[in-house]
């Protein structure tokens, strides 16, 4: 039963608060690093609600890319969270206010336990048990790393600008694990490597969105040697 | 962060979050071929995001420290290790090379 309705237990609520403690601190220790204010970095973290997003737009930034092609890279690298609403907000009761605060909070690990739970009553309150685990770990972690941020000192040094990548490869495994997902993300590597050295900074992220493709033929040949 | 940063971004996300739970969410359901396509999207768009942060410098690619971490956090990505595991592996091995 339990593996069929995981439930987030103590030592995994505490390592998964542990987890996005770090995120939080080394994300706003890297927005200090590249020139944000402490008010500035904790405004943008807390209103943009996604790290992904600022990740990808600071990448832009720091290839030489103009404002708003670092925007709409963001803007697409948060097309993530859109698509775990999708997955979430069905699974929920009805009413458009609880549906609305859920699907603004979809992140990866809320939503992967949320629609695992095979009893309909239990996806709510296991979504909202894992987000309060998280959010236990993000709101102290974005607060120290603002704080902290200007005494760092050279992030590249403590080899912190190689977290963030890290970071997200681990968040996104999942989807890795599976045949068309490994596809899809090995075309998208490969547009933007290709793109990197000829398009305009932002570009290759951007297009990057059309690796799907392969994924999706990998897919059809996969089902079609399937008996 | 730039003020049309931080507003549009915001609007962004939250927007795509509202508009995948409660457009595209149904939308989807009747339509799994669709629903699966659109479900590889974030993985061909972060990887695009990882391969940015870690072999770009500038428009040009490079080799560095960075991609010596990527790949130790790959191997343990891979291995299931947990997630503090990995970005600290990631960093230590960006750090200790950049210090040799």
């Amino acid at each position: 039963m339990t593996d069929e309705q995981p439930r987030l237990g103590l030592a995994d609520s505490a390592a998964l608060a542990l987890t996005f403690f770090s995120l939080g601190v080394t994300l706003q220790v890297l927005l200090i690093d590249r020139g944000a204010s402490l008010w500035n970095a904790l405004t943008a973290t807390t209103v943009i609600w996604s790290a992904t997003s600022q990740f990808a737009y600071l990448a832009v930034r720091d290839a030489g890319g103009g404002d708003w092609a670092a925007i709409i890279a963001g803007a697409v690298a948060a097309s993530r969270f859109g698509i775990l609403a999708t997955a979430l907000v069905p699974r929920l009761p009805a009413g458009t206010i609880r549906r609305a605060l859920a699907s603004v909070n979809a992140f990866d690990p809320n939503v992967a336990i949320a629609v695992q739970q095979r009893d309909e009553r239990r996806v709510e309150r296991e979504f909202w048990r894992v987000t309060a685990a998280m959010f236990g770990g993000w709101f102290p972690g974005i607060v120290v790393g603002t704080l902290v941020g200007n005494v760092v000192g050279d992030i590249d040094r403590l080899g912190l600008d190689a977290v963030f990548p890290a970071a997200l490869l681990s968040i996104i495994a999942g989807l890795l694990r599976t045949g068309e997902g490994l596809a899809a993300g090995v075309a998208g590597a490969v547009i933007c490597l290709a793109l990197i050295p000829i398009a305009p900074a932002g570009v290759p992220i951007i297009l990057s969105m059309f690796g799907v493709g392969i994924g999706v033929l990998a897919t059809r040949r996969q089902k079609g040697s399937t008996p | 962060m730039t003020t049309s940063a931080i507003v549009a971004l915001a609007v962004a996300v939250w927007g795509q979050r509202l508009l995948g739970g409660f457009v595209v969410g149904p939308v989807l359901a009747r339509r799994p071929g669709l629903a699966q396509a659109v479900g590889l999207v974030p993985a061909a768009v972060v990887m695009a995001v990882i391969i940015q942060l870690s072999m770009a410098d500038g428009r040009t690619l490079v080799v560095d420290e960075r991609l010596a971490g990527m790949a130790v956090a790959g191997v343990l990505v891979w291995r299931r290790a947990p997630f503090l595991a990995v970005v600290v592996a990631a960093a230590l091995t960006t750090a200790g090379l950049r210090a040799i």
